[in-house]
């Protein structure tokens, strides 16, 4: 635990710990403790977990079989798209319907969740010999991701399932062409490489935006090209990535450290500005980009550097994925030069949360358990040749090894030191609905950041004053 | 229904002469028609296209007009379940379709033809029943729903589709019974039929053609409804406008199935457009009566 | 002597239908109502809150910004809507060779799923990547520096535009079979009287259509307000919020924000909108054109 520096809220890592030292003290049952045994109770049991469709759950559902061969407890694994796992996830969890008996959850729903109380706590199940993998070992769990997902009032709330995480992404060919490397370097006086700062995420989007006629790693433009394309749609991740990736590298954020809404600050409104400043080397179309278009203007060669989620650029850049596939280079986020110290990328982790009103809790305590499971994980890379792990012992294993992806995978794990869950807000999706159109008109110039930011401030401050949640 | 079927203005006009100048114009307007229709459809070719490119070639600059045909995504749409999804989308139209017609035409044929006490206030909670926006019901619907045990149930979508298209049928049938001339009727009942007898024996089958048209319609609005379809469907009941939305992932639209589901829900209606145009067309003789 | 007459036996041909919509319409409406009058924290049934939801709703310049933009919205679709459906119903009235299969390919746009539009059009118009952006907007160079769904002034008319590719069909269909349905003998006498084509257009098919005109125009009218899925898809209320209409504010209210009292005082006030809007307009065009 200790090469994360997380310790104000790894009481509970500490916890399990011991309880799995417990377990080990009694060697006869940590030995025997198998999913087959510890599931007796429960067989023939039918539990419904609603989770995202991406190929990574693809994936899993494929493994699921053999929960059910191990188990006796049939699951009924549902796979929905991004919206629609939110809305009929939040429906039924709100309403106290019990449909579903765990569902999963992106990080910035757990305030709403909480608040509302219809989130079962796991800690007796945790503890629990019976019913706990004593080789779970969930100090693997990629941190500080995990801490700040699961965890509430000294609860636990299910487990780290997803780690979607937002990377560097740009086009290697042009980063390594002789010609533009010398004209680069020139024009900036450092040689032209993957952005390791934001300062040169800037330059390299401007020195690549060239006009239809202009010449671009030796060959005639047909089209504009542009230096940098980002997510700029009005909802989505717009402001989460403005907030995550920008505002919080400047050292600001939407909350000060006392949860009060902190918008219109100096820091705030540099990192916006310098954000909104990237759209002059975009394409025009980027107010209506969303995340899903990103992949889409990478994949067919309209930019050369994105700001994306890791998971994404697997659609693109595979065998098949189009031309460009095989032609990208991957960092972590880019750091501010110019306030190194506060660090951060974006990222959306994501749980398996049990609901209140399951009526299966243990069964579905256990399919949960073995969704995280190392085993489990391990067929998942395997079977999707790689992926998105949530553990960090994952990136050794075999299928994570493939020559093509290693810039991606050392990107993931770059980024991954410093994705933090979203903060617990309940009113996190009205924060996001009043900032989203705010910052895209900076974007497009119709709004300065600063006006954007005022105007952001006072609308927060109408919805919350005390906007974190507090036990 | 057997009044003549010359009922179009333009065909009465008699002179052999005068037709011939028409058969000219025909083709004109034709040809206009035809034009329409492409400059309408491109973007349905073009996207139709999607469900033979292999991925790489459907968004590529320049525009690949010609590429090498694959039929990757058939089979993905295929080992998906998506044709399960198909049918019960027609199970779920069909049914709410058949309620629609049902209760809808009785209450139609009243409006137009009796004077009733408060009619325009009766006529207008009909429409009224549709003005609330559909998106800010879903979740009372739902939280009814959900303590009834009517979620995921092909019962209870019925119920919810009703709300929008019961109001629609009566309505525009309505305007079409209108139309239907009283005397036949009249007579029917002098004859000593009862008023039931006449109504089934005598007003069904002239409003046939109207009750095809406006069915058609509501099966239309029925099949392609997702709020509802969603919020209130699930596993158990799940229509083809609600499994569209899981081919938008994380890594991308997947196009080429897309392409092939969109194209897919629009046959079985297409068919039926097709088949039912007959009524439609001939529907409008029932007007001639009038004349 | 009017045989047809009878105290309650058209009450009861209405019976079954009212009855129906009592239950599926009337009673999620009146729970609707009651929520709108309570405090709702995220899904559970709170204290009584009088007419806190109304005000916040009202004092929300979200709130009204998205009934402007619909109002706009409205007015570009609606109007071409109609008079588009009329011309194309007018044309397939003519003598045209093969229309029993060009009906249902016209037909088409009304037939797909609205997602489905939504992403059609995405892949015609994208910023950069769409069909015709690429090949025509960008080549051009016409809006320099935007795309057609992220320019402020470009976007909603390129959405309503989108809505009238939609919808026009279906005005289509439902004029033409009222075109189809006209009686003869008024165009005979006016042939004989020699009137011109134009004028029997506007003496004789307009008054006659004019009750279905009615009926068809206020169902759109009340739909076109509805409009969700395609400006979801395409532009999800921008830039900013120019493109907002109030279906995309709910739906961010209900299902995101499980702003569920907001919601459904939302619903009541549209609600009472259209039904004044619909009863001012019943009674003059019933009045007027002896509509209903």
């Amino acid at each position: 635990m200790t090469t994360h520096k997380t310790r104000s809220k790894s009481t509970l890592a500490g916890l399990v710990a011991t309880a799995a030292a417990l377990c080990y003290g009694t060697p006869l049952q940590a030995q025997e403790w198998t999913y087959t045994e510890a599931a007796k109770p429960y067989v023939g049991t039918t539990i419904r977990v609603l989770d995202e469709i991406t190929p990574l759950q693809e994936t899993m559902r494929k493994l699921v079989p053999e929960f059910t061969e191990m188990t006796g407890i049939e699951v009924e694994y549902e796979l929905l798209s991004h919206g629609d796992v939110i809305n009929r996830g939040q429906a039924d969890l709100f309403s106290g319907r019990g449909y579903y008996d765990a569902v999963m959850l992106h990080g910035l729903q757990m305030g709403p969740l909480l608040s509302a109380e219809v989130l079962q706590p796991i800690d007796d199940m945790l503890h629990n010999t019976a019913l706990s993998n004593p080789n779970l070992g969930l100090d693997d769990l990629i941190e500080p991701a995990n801490d700040s997902l699961v965890n509430y009032a000294g609860s636990q709330y299910g487990f780290l399932t997803w780690n979607y995480n937002q990377i560097y992404w740009a086009r290697a060919d042009l980063i390594n062409n002789a010609d533009e490397q010398a004209a680069f370097e020139a024009r900036y006086g450092y040689p032209l490489a993957p952005a390791e700062t934001m300062q040169q995420m800037r330059d390299i989007a401007e020195f690549f935006t060239r006009k239809s006629g202009e010449t671009l790693a030796g060959e005639t433009l047909e089209n504009d090209f542009y230096g940098i394309v980002l997510e700029g749609i009005p909802g989505g991740t717009t402001f989460t990535t403005v907030w995550e990736v920008f505002m919080n590298n400047w050292g600001g954020g939407v909350f000060d450290a006392a949860g009060k809404p902190n918008l219109d600050s100096p820091e705030n409104i540099a990192a916006l500005q310098f954000w909104a400043d990237l759209w002059k080397f975009a394409p025009p179309g980027q107010a209506e980009y969303s995340l899903i278009d990103v992949p889409t203007v990478m994949g067919n060669g309209i930019a050369a550097q994105s700001i994306a989620f890791s998971d994404f650029v697997l659609g693109v850049d595979r065998p098949g994925g189009g031309s460009y596939a095989g032609k990208f280079v991957y960092r972590g986020i880019p750091v501010n030069s110019n306030s190194p110290e506060s660090r951060s990328a974006g990222g959306e982790p994501s749980l398996m949360a049990l609901s209140k009103h399951s009526k299966n809790q243990e069964a579905t305590y256990l399919f949960m358990q073995w969704m995280v499971d190392k085993d489990t994980q391990a067929k998942l890379m395997e079977m999707g040749g790689g992926g998105v792990p949530i553990r960090r012992s994952s990136f050794d294993l075999e299928a994570m090894q493939e020559a093509g992806r290693q810039s991606l995978y050392k990107a993931m794990i770059q980024s991954l030191k410093y994705v933090q869950a979203k903060p617990k807000t309940p009113g996190f999706y009205e924060i996001d609905n009043a900032m989203s159109p705010l910052v895209q008109q900076v974007g497009i110039g119709s709004m300065t950041a600063e006006e954007a930011l005022k105007e952001g401030q006072r609308k927060v401050l109408s919805i919350c004053n005390d906007c974190l949640l507090t036990d | 229904m057997n009044q003549p079927a010359m009922s179009s203005p333009a065909a009465t006009q008699g002179p052999i002469k005068r037709i011939s100048r028409q058969e000219r114009v025909s083709v004109v307007w034709t040809l206009v028609l035809v034009a329409i229709a492409f400059i309408v459809l491109f973007p349905v070719l073009w996207v139709g296209s999607f469900m033979f490119r292999p991925d790489s070639a459907m968004f590529a600059r320049p525009t690949e007009w010609l590429f090498e045909p694959t039929l990757v995504h058939f089979r993905y749409v295929i080992e998906n379940g998506f044709i399960g999804y198909l049918g019960t989308s027609f199970a779920l139209a069909s049914i709410s379709t058949f309620l629609v017609v049902l209760l809808g035409t009785p209450a139609a044929y009243a409006f137009a033809r009796f004077k009733l006490r408060f009619r325009d206030d009766l006529f207008l909670f009909v429409l009224a029943t549709r003005m609330a926006p559909p998106i800010c019901m879903v979740i009372p619907f739902y939280m009814i729903f959900s303590s009834i045990g009517l979620i995921d149930t092909y019962f209870g979508l019925t119920l919810a589709y009703l709300t929008f298209n019961l109001s629609f049928y009566i309505w525009v049938m309505s305007s079409f019974c209108r139309d239907l001339p009283v005397a036949l009727e009249e007579v029917a009942i002098l004859e000593g039929h009862s008023r039931f007898a006449v109504f089934l024996r005598v007003v069904l089958p002239l409003l046939r053609s109207a009750i095809v048209a406006t069915g058609m319609l509501c099966f239309i609005f029925a099949w392609n409804e997702f709020m509802f379809a969603f919020m209130l469907g699930g596993q158990q009941v799940k229509t083809l406008p609600v499994a569209v939305p899981e081919l938008i992932t994380t890594q991308g639209v997947r196009w080429g199935p897309m392409a092939i589901v969109g194209t897919l829900s629009l046959v079985p209606v297409m068919i039926a457009v097709f088949l039912l145009q007959k009524h439609i067309v001939r529907g409008l003789t029932m007007g001639a009566v009038k004349g | 002597m009017k045989p047809l007459e009878n105290r309650w036996y058209p009450y009861a041909l209405l019976a079954p239908a009212f009855l129906v919509l009592v239950v599926v319409s009337l009673v999620p409406f009146l729970f609707a109502m009651f929520l709108s009058f309570h405090q709702i924290n995220f899904g559970r049934i709170g204290d009584f809150a009088g007419w806190a939801n109304y005000s916040k709703l009202m004092q929300d310049e979200r709130t009204w910004n998205s009934l402007w933009v619909a109002a706009k919205f409205i007015l570009i679709a609606f109007p071409l809507q109609f008079i588009l459906g009329l011309g194309g119903a007018l044309l397939l009235n003519k003598r045209v060779w093969g229309r029993s299969v060009i009906l249902p390919l016209l037909f088409i746009p009304t037939m797909m799923a609205p997602i489905v539009v939504g992403l059609l059009w995405k892949v015609m118009f994208a910023g950069s990547w769409g069909l015709l952006s690429y090949n025509i907007v960008e080549r051009f160079g016409f809006l320099q520096g935007s795309s057609v769904f992220s320019s402020p002034d470009y976007a909603l008319i390129a959405l309503a535009l989108v809505d009238v590719w939609q919808w026009t069909p279906f005005m289509m269909l439902a004029f033409f079979a009222g075109l189809q349905a006209l009686p003869v003998s008024p165009y005979r006498a006016a042939a004989v009287d020699g009137a011109t084509p134009l004028q029997m257009f506007i003496r004789l098919t307009l008054p006659l259509m004019a009750p279905l005109m009615v009926v068809i125009g206020m169902l759109r009218f009340i739909d076109a307000f509805k409009v969700f899925d395609t400006i979801y898809t395409l532009t999800a209320g921008g830039p900013g919020t120019s493109t907002e209409v109030p279906s995309l504010l709910a739906y961010r209210m209900s299902f995101e924000q499980w702003r569920i009292g907001e919601s459904a005082a939302f619903a009541v006030l549209v609600w009472i909108g259209f039904f004044i809007l619909c009863s001012l307009f019943y009674h003059v065009a019933k009045k007027k054109l002896n509509a209903f």
